[in-house]
């Protein structure tokens, strides 16, 4: 195959013939080669299928499964009945791996059946016959928290899953003392992260009690502590092996955590390996969604542009079960508040219950949602004040030295200079006639603490081989973004090696160092970092040996080691010398990197990250004035990540993180219909195609930070946050009036240009 | 389940009726796994017979099997039925273009088809063959039972063929379209025009919009008000208006309100009608034969 030859060596080499780094499984990924959860299989694998409620919120009044059982091909029905039923949770304890007596949104798991084949299951969840008696359901989160709403979880009064009443400042008095307040209320639908791959996973419980469970996980070590404590299984005896990642965005950090369960009951009742798999149509409506959030904000100025004080009121929509959606509510609540010297900060956010599907995480983590609301509004300070809106930002943009807000030490910050590289690049000053132009600003924290305040940082090992070659175990997480390039690279650098002797070996909890995951923007500032001091661990090693081997001083450098005589040594040599003279041990290099000054009081003031990422982005947008048709022509996006590890993985973070921004601000959302999703398919979900994505004009400012590996921060999640906003800010100037809803569609612009609806 | 390929129209016609009514005709099969599955396929895709673009000085006929991709490149339909071409070229996405037939699309009677509504502008009959092997000729707008049904019943008919006047000198076609994303999107609206001058009076006239009923719908009242007549700045506002209130329009929570559809079909109207109308004018000034 000469053509494909030829393929796999431009896409290795890059059309330069310079190396490029792209990650060990691309080429795989490129041929249908690689192995993803779908595509796994054992020998006596049974399918497992769930029965779901059809009601939005019932009492289940009884459960027959004779029924199923008659099915040919049926081994198994489980219902909360047969189980133990452990309650459990992220934040909240309030999900059970099957819904006990009661059911709170359209999809809750009832019963789950396991047969020989996925059309016998199939058969078999019609055979369940469920007698329900239905129960009143709200869906709106502000009806949600009325006092005479229903109630949808007992243990959580009000339909309270989370809530936040903070002040920093003095805002009462900075508001009555400014020369000009702005408000007004945004909305933002909840998104799916829409990754190709479905969740997937085959369960396989063994003869001696073990449970090991084949999925692709972002933090498939926090996964296994959730499943080993809701199984009331011991830890060690659960291990998590992924496969191939297709993509994750934020909604595989804890996957889909009810599809795991169940797997694994309905393994340890039959003793077999047990394959579950969400259809497309499942992913949409049981899968996780970030939540929808309604914002009310106020913003008070000085007549200079002096931004004084904000004040926000936040319903963020959880669903009928909770997931992350407290954590996301909180970065949404608060995140956005450090990108500008804002002194005095009043937020209310409250976290509703509703009966509709439950939610958890996306990339960006709601900062992208808060962004375009706060961003909206600073835009509209700007039209009241006179003011151009980046001459605005930039005298109050946050900078290097800074303490924000909410304590976050700014340690390396080129905010300022990605503003006005922006609005260069995208012709701020030399306007295309009939154009739109809006920019925005954002911050995102790299490497932040997340669920276990005492577990800051990460570890890994590197490993010389008996061959000569190195192993570097890590723990952290590759879903297309680019990790283990980033990583063989670090440790290529750091040994001086090629990065061909360097291999991963990842994705299996037994053997790989516990980590936080693939999430905060933590893998190449974090978890790169302890590979750079794994690999400088294992050089000192290496180097040590070879000194013992030879009886005299070993250096390693350029890709060799030398003998102070000059002398080559081979690294064959040291590592069969160690191996040898310890009976078979390996020379290992251990790195673990723990980040200073990260931490939090009751408030949450404090160092929440090991460092900040910063991002400004400018739209160039046309509309179409009869039909309110919007034609984003260019997105510029330009970047402060530090320094650049891997530069076409970067620009590639930027195009899709544009490019799912653009989906956000524009297209994407769900739609319900009495607590049903509407939009359940990708036909009716519209993403962005190929056809629909600008042009995207990329650009680093690499400022030099302290923590990272080699100055790098992290890039994956900042890369969403402006869009949203910088789009919105661009239709107002163009049409003259502000969409205030998610998505900008044409026919909310047609409504806003001719009707004065969603008009500020 | 049987899926029988055949390689010309008597096997197809043979396989059909031994089937008694069972088989259903497939081609492109595009959105054959978005319903039930017949138990009995003849996929007549590879019939030399339906896959001619052919050219008279009368009559166009552009086989029934030519796909969405082979139409919107042949030569011959972008000179001479330029709206076809230009519809062709929107339906679905390149893969899916490169399979669907123009047979398919009128066929499977979906009531935003982009080339149907092309081919209704035009003035295209479709060509059927029974099992007794009798042809008759229906203009395609007659060929909609209801939303999604055709009259075409595939299991004893074969579509063989469209037939159009190709665009004489002093006559244009245009197709637009307006969707929610630039690919694999149904259209909220999508309009075709076809217009023939006599010096700079509009001697015939065929303005098509859809999804407003389940087959695309000639705009009557809008073809009364320009036929004849010589289109001024003025014209255009009435158009638009005429167009928007002679359809009936539904709002759906997944794609818009009625009133924003209405309002789309009043601008896609105009804006098809003009197009058609300048090209009808270039082509009088191009003097290339057309």
């Amino acid at each position: 195959m000469p053509v494909i030859k030829k393929a796999e060596s431009v896409l290795r080499k890059g059309r330069s013939g310079s190396a490029v780094n792209q990650g060990p499984d691309v080429w795989a990924k490129a041929t249908g080669k690689a192995v993803y959860g779908t595509d796994l299989h054992f020998p006596g694998m049974l399918y497992g299928k769930v029965l779901r409620s059809p009601h939005p919120h019932a009492r289940i009044k009884g459960i027959d499964t004779a029924g199923a059982y008659a099915v040919p091909g049926v081994r198994s029905v489980l219902t909360a009945g047969d189980i133990r039923n452990k309650s459990y949770g992220i934040v909240v304890e309030d999900e059970q791996p099957l819904a006990h007596n009661r059911v709170r949104y359209i999809g809750d798991e009832v019963a789950a059946v396991v047969a020989v084949d996925e059309d016998s299951a199939s058969k078999a969840l019609e055979a369940i016959k469920v007698e329900y008696e239905p129960l009143p359901a709200v869906f709106d989160p502000a009806e949600a928290l009325l006092d005479e709403a229903v109630q949808i979880h007992d243990s959580c009064p009000g339909n309270i899953a989370w809530e936040r009443d903070m002040e920093r400042g003095e805002p009462e008095r900075a508001f009555a003392g400014a020369d000009l307040v702005v408000e007004n209320s945004f909305s933002i639908p909840s998104v799916h992260p829409t990754y190709l791959e479905p969740i997937a996973c085959v369960a396989v419980s063994d003869y001696m009690d073990n449970l090991t469970i084949h999925t692709a996980l972002q933090s498939p070590d926090v996964v296994r502590e959730i499943i080993a404590g809701a199984l009331d299984l011991p830890l060690s005896k659960v291990r998590i092996i992924g496969p191939v990642m297709g993509g994750g965005f934020g909604g595989r950090v804890y996957g889909n955590l009810k599809l795991y369960l169940l797997s694994s009951l309905l393994s340890m009742h039959t003793g077999s390996p047990v394959k579950m798999r969400l259809t497309r149509e499942e992913e949409f409506t049981v899968g996780r969604p970030m939540i929808a959030a309604r914002m009310k904000v106020r913003m008070a100025l000085r007549r200079d542009g002096t931004f004084l004080a904000r004040e926000s009121d936040i319903i963020t929509d959880n669903g009928a079960y909770s997931a992350q959606a407290p954590w996301v509510s909180k970065t949404l609540s608060e995140r956005n508040d450090s990108v500008y010297r804002i002194p005095n900060i009043k937020t209310r956010a409250r976290l509703a219950y509703t009966n509709k599907v439950p939610t958890a995480q996306y990339r960006a983590y709601g900062n992208q949602a808060a962004n375009f609301a706060y961003e909206s509004l600073i835009d509209q300070a700007a039209e009241k004040l006179g003011l151009d809106p980046l001459q605005l930002r930039l005298k109050n943009c946050t900078h290097s030295g800074d303490v924000t807000v909410h304590g976050l030490d700014i340690k390396s910050c080129a905010l300022s200079e990605c503003l006005q590289k922006a609005a260069e690049k995208v012709g701020w000053n030399n306007r295309k006639e009939g154009c739109g132009y809006g920019i925005s600003a954002g911050i995102h924290a790299s490497g932040s603490l997340v669920a276990n305040k005492d577990f800051r940082g990460a570890s890994a090992r590197a490993v010389l081989e008996l061959d000569g070659r190195v192993t570097i175990y890590t723990g952290e997480q590759e879903y297309g973004q680019g990790a283990y390039g980033a990583f063989v690279q670090i440790a290529a650098r750091t040994l001086g090696l090629e990065p061909q002797l360097l291999t991963i070996y990842c994705r299996d909890s037994l053997v790989t160092p516990h980590s936080q995951g693939a999430l905060a923007n933590r893998q190449t500032t974090i978890g790169g970092r302890a590979i750079q001091l794994a690999a400088e661990d294992l050089k000192i090693l290496i180097e040590e040996a070879a000194s013992e081997m030879t009886g005299e001083p070993v250096k390693m450098k350029g890709g060799s080691l030398a003998a102070a005589s000059g002398k080559l040594i081979r690294f064959e040599e040291v590592a069969r010398y160690h191996h040898h003279r310890t009976s078979g041990l390996t020379l290992t290099g251990e790195g673990r990197y723990v980040p200073p000054h990260t931490d939090y009081d009751e408030t949450s003031y404090g160092n929440i990250s090991v460092t900040y990422s910063f991002a400004a982005h400018a739209a160039e947008v046309e509309v179409d004035r009869e039909t309110g048709a919007l034609t984003v022509h260019r997105i510029v996006a330009i970047h402060d990540s530090g320094h650049i590890i891997n530069p076409p993985g970067a620009r590639g973070q930027i195009y899709g993180g544009v490019t799912q921004g653009l989906g956000f601000g524009c297209y994407e959302g769900y739609v319900f219909d009495r607590g049903k999703v509407a939009n359940s398919s990708l036909a009716d979900y519209r993403i962005p195609t190929a056809l629909d994505v600008p042009r995207i004009d990329c650009h680093f400012i690499e400022t030099d930070d302290p923590e990272g590996p080699f100055g790098a921060k992290g890039l994956g999640e900042v890369v969403q946050v402006p869009v949203p906003g910088a789009i919105a800010n661009a239709v107002a100037d163009a049409i003259g009036v502000r969409v205030t809803n998610l998505p900008i569609t044409a026919e909310k612009i047609y409504r806003a240009m001719f009707k004065g609806e969603c008009a500020e | 389940m049987s899926y029988t390929v055949v390689s010309n129209l008597d096997q197809a016609v043979e396989a059909l009726a031994k089937s008694a009514g069972k088989a259903r005709v497939v081609a492109g099969a595009t959105d054959l796994f978005l319903g039930n599955l017949p138990s009995e396929l003849v996929d007549i895709s590879t019939v030399p017979d339906l896959l001619g673009i052919n050219r008279d000085p009368d009559c166009l006929s552009v086989g029934a099997g030519v796909t969405h991709a082979g139409a919107a490149a042949s030569p011959v339909i972008r000179l001479k039925a330029e709206a076809l071409a230009e519809a062709c070229r929107e339906v679905g996405s390149p893969q899916v273009r490169n399979i669907s037939t123009l047979g398919g699309n009128v066929v499977n009677a979906a009531p935003a088809a982009d080339a149907a509504v092309a081919l209704v502008a035009l003035g295209a009959k479709a060509v059927l063959l029974d099992l007794s092997g009798g042809h008759r000729e229906v203009a395609v707008e007659d060929l909609y039972a209801n939303y999604n049904l055709s009259v075409v019943d595939s299991s004893s008919e074969i579509l063989l063929r469209f037939l159009l006047a190709p665009a004489v000198r002093g006559e244009g076609s245009a197709f637009l379209r307006f969707a929610p994303r630039e690919a694999l999107s149904l259209p909220l609206v999508n309009a075709a025009a076809r217009v023939r001058l006599k010096g700079n009076t509009i001697e015939a006239i065929r303005a098509v919009i859809a999804p407003v009923s389940p087959a695309p719908t000639r705009l009557n009242e809008t073809e009364k008000l320009l036929l004849g007549s010589k289109p001024g700045q003025d014209t255009w506002r009435r158009v638009e208006y005429t167009a928007a209130a002679e359809v009936d329009v539904r709002g759906s929570m997944l794609r818009c309100s009625a009133e924003y559809r209405h309002h789309l079909v009043g601008v896609l109207a105009r804006r098809v009608i003009r197009k058609a109308l300048e090209r009808a004018l270039d082509s009088k000034e191009g003097g290339d034969g057309r």
